[in-house]
């Protein structure tokens, strides 16, 4: 299983590719990739999922990190996110405070 | 299908399926297959391998695509409990053994460690799940999600071991089930 992630930086956004298996042996590599933008002034964290395959609650974990972390001021924009990746992420009400969008176009 | 927790709770089994080979359930039928159990060390990297297993007992049973991925994700779920809490926050060390069985009926994925008591079924449900994610406390979700995700799910206590056990029913037995329930009615 693994997790491939890849970070791009522009003005005031951040985004995430994520491809693979997110789970409790792969959450640190995406928990790294948060940890190297959460100093800058951002204004988004954009996380396109379309590659991504599997999402367990280590994932999630790493969502509330995120938030906590970048402030209330920071919107996460998920995009993407495939039909059972989508279903975990609603069932724990984690839509209620992220933005999900089918396509990102800034 | 719905159940309340108690429900759920089975009575104390005497001793381990992989020391005694017993019959655990009543869901066993005798036309039961069996796959050949799969026995990891209690850490991350075997993840993989336990969802490898689990996927692999999904298509031998045929389930659909979305419930294969429920029930992968209610085992992950509960691998990684037993790995991080179970073991290493305990300090502790120690194997996951996994089994699968499958008959006409349902399918089921047996997991046992030998680590921390911990019955799932007693956590309570997230009281944050309509919360912000700035208000959450992380923690909670992943038992959540798990019993969530299978038709049953069921926790014994055999000596010193813990045994999950999650069970996905055929679509074919549910046909049967809800038209045997309305020809009743």
């Amino acid at each position: 299983m693994s997790l491939n992630t890849t970070l791009e930086t522009t003005n005031d956004t951040a985004k995430i590719f994520l491809s693979g298996e997110l789970d409790g042996s792969t959450a640190n590599s995406f928990q790294e990739k948060i940890e190297e933008v959460t100093n800058l002034a951002l204004n988004r964290l954009v996380l396109i999922m379309e590659d991504l395959e599997y999402m367990a609650s280590a994932g999630l974990r790493v969502l509330i990190f995120a938030k906590q972390k970048m402030g209330p001021n920071v919107d996460i924009y998920i995009v993407g996110a495939q039909e059972m990746v989508l279903d975990t992420i609603e069932k724990t009400g984690f839509h209620h405070s992220v933005i999900l969008l089918d396509e990102y176009n800034p | 299908m719905h159940e309340s927790r108690d429900e759920r709770e089975s009575p104390i089994a005497k001793q381990s399926l992989f020391e005694s080979r017993a019959e655990i359930t009543p869901f066993l039928r005798p036309h039961t297959l069996s796959m050949k159990p799969l026995i990891v060390a209690g850490e991350l990297e075997s993840l993989t391998e336990i969802a490898q297993f689990v996927i692999k007992a999904t298509q031998k049973a045929s389930l659909d695509k979305k419930a294969a991925y429920l029930l992968r994700l209610a085992v992950d779920e509960i691998a990684t409990n037993i790995i991080t809490h179970g073991y290493k926050q305990a300090g502790l060390a120690g194997k996951i053994y996994c089994q699968a069985k499958i008959n006409e009926n349902a399918l089921i994925i047996i997991l046992e460690d030998t680590g921390v008591i911990y019955n799932p079924l007693q956590q309570e449900k997230p009281n944050s799940l309509h919360k912000p994610l700035e208000q959450r406390v992380v923690g909670g979700l992943g038992v959540y999600l798990a019993i969530q995700s299978v038709d049953k799910f069921r926790y014994e206590r055999l000596g010193e071991r813990n045994r999950n056990i999650f069970i996905v029913y055929s679509q074919a037995s549910q046909k049967s089930l809800f038209y045997d329930q309305n020809s009743r009615a």
